[in-house]
């Protein structure tokens, strides 16, 4: 079932409660009452359509976002995927750094599989926060720009002529090395380190591993489902200009 | 590789695409899958970031189709399945491994669906049974000690693609897709020693 408008926010995580770090993105937080889900959107002055294709495609993997596409601006947008890289940076990764640093010192490993396990995780963090670096430094001030090109209708020649060297495809990287990294640390926990005692921090850090996964794949998502096609109408609305003004002259 | 299939469907039809789930699930197939019902730019990329056991396509969602994308950055090799509609070229249809008739008979999807299924798990079955053979230690220990394909197939007298799919299904065994995971495995489970990854680099 899809998440609409007029059901009640508390009903919503009754559903499905791995959206509250997603609701708590747009600033909203716990203590709904009846209000529904527009009601709750309006009060935290968020944009409902959007809200809905946000909670709606990280609920269902295969929700196809499509309806409200033109009426989003990228900036919304951008504005949402920095809060998820703020909570993979500032909450989860080091969550989990630190259960990882807990079972290195608590458990009764080697000391040579704590290093392994310990350098393993330092690599993961290290190469994700690259990414989103090169995300953040590239690709969403890259999209900002666009959108206020598109804004001001006064775009010179110049400026229009320097940005057909860009597309969105080319800085489109895959998540992959990243993704694929994460899968190994959840098989090197699961199978292939030799049992230990203290078993519970190793339970909390894999459930905090596949909590991450699920949040990282809907990101992932997000941006290439939303974001993308978003990006390339303003290309392509740009290029039109360019060739209507580059005609003129 | 567990027993549930990824699956990636590309068909505009609401009412195929469910048929399609119709089919598998007649045949008792855990799956995930993800659906596009829309064109799809970069087939390429869309496998290799669902990594799919199984797609289903219809050749018209899939723009400028040259080739279908074989082996994915991850040594996962996707069996295609063709959406196929009699007005479809022959060109077209003779990409795929395995054709379904978007107007043949009940009886004939099931016998279809099933095949594919079959063949799927029989490829599955094959490398689970886990335990690398002695060829597959010997590549995963120069893997894990930093060597490329290429240096691999040096070492040991193969070919580079030889060595592709000795690492495919290494990592189809083992769970673990990166050199760097890998190598904590061979660590782990003594094919190497620590000291030896420090003296290359």
């Amino acid at each position: 079932m899809h998440i609409h408008k007029d059901l009640k926010m508390a009903e919503v995580i009754h559903m499905n409660h791995h959206l509250l770090p997603v609701l708590n993105r747009f600033n909203i937080y716990l203590g709904f009452g009846e209000r529904t889900v527009e009601a709750v959107c309006i009060d935290h002055h968020v944009n409902v359509d959007f809200f809905l294709e946000i909670v709606n495609t990280f609920h269902d993997s295969s929700y196809f976002p499509l309806r409200h596409l033109q009426s989003f601006k990228a900036s919304m947008l951008i504005d949402y995927l920095q809060k998820t890289h703020a909570y993979y940076l500032d909450i989860k990764i080091p969550e989990i750094g630190r259960y990882i640093r807990d079972i290195a010192q608590t458990s009764d490993f080697e000391e040579t599989h704590r290093k392994l396990l310990k350098d393993f995780f330092e690599q993961y963090q290290h190469e994700l926060t690259n990414h989103i670096n090169k995300e953040e430094q590239g690709v969403y001030p890259y999209v900002l720009r666009l959108e206020k090109l598109i804004e001001s209708a006064d775009a010179s020649l110049e400026t229009l002529k320097e940005l057909q060297q860009y597309s969105i495809m080319e800085y489109e990287e895959d998540h992959d090395d990243v993704e694929s990294k994460l899968f190994d640390l959840k098989n090197i926990l699961i199978k292939y380190l030799p049992p230990v005692r203290n078993n519970k921090l190793l339970n909390l850090v894999l459930h905090e591993i596949f909590e991450l996964e699920r949040d990282l794949n809907n990101h992932g998502h997000i941006e290439d489902l939303i974001l993308v096609p978003i990006v390339e109408n303003m290309e392509k609305e740009l290029r039109l200009r360019y060739a209507k003004l580059s005609s003129n002259v | 590789m567990s027993n549930r299939l990824c699956i990636l469907l590309i068909e505009p039809s609401f009412l195929i695409r469910e048929g399609l789930k119709t089919l598998l699930s007649n045949q008792g197939q855990p799956y995930r899958i993800e659906e596009f019902d829309a064109p799809v730019d970069d087939l390429d990329k869309l496998i290799n970031r669902i990594n799919p056991d199984l797609v289903f396509v219809n050749p018209k969602l899939v723009i400028r189709l040259i080739s279908l994308p074989r082996y994915t950055e991850n040594n996962f090799e996707p069996y295609y399945l063709g959406l196929i509609e009699r007005t479809t070229p022959a060109h077209i249809q003779g990409k795929f491994d395995q054709r379904i008739w978007l107007d043949a008979e009940k009886s004939d999807l099931n016998k279809v669906m099933e095949k594919v299924l079959k063949h799927l798990r029989n490829g599955q079955s094959d490398t689970e049974s886990t335990s690398l053979s002695e060829r597959e230690i010997s590549i995963l220990r120069l893997v894990a000690l930093g060597n490329t394909n290429n240096e691999i197939a040096d070492k040991l007298f193969i070919s580079a693609h030889t060595v592709m799919t000795h690492r495919k299904n290494i990592t189809r065994k083992l769970g673990i897709k990166t050199v760097s995971g890998l190598t904590v495995y061979a660590i782990l489970n003594q094919l190497i020693k620590v000291e030896e990854i420090q003296g290359t680099d």
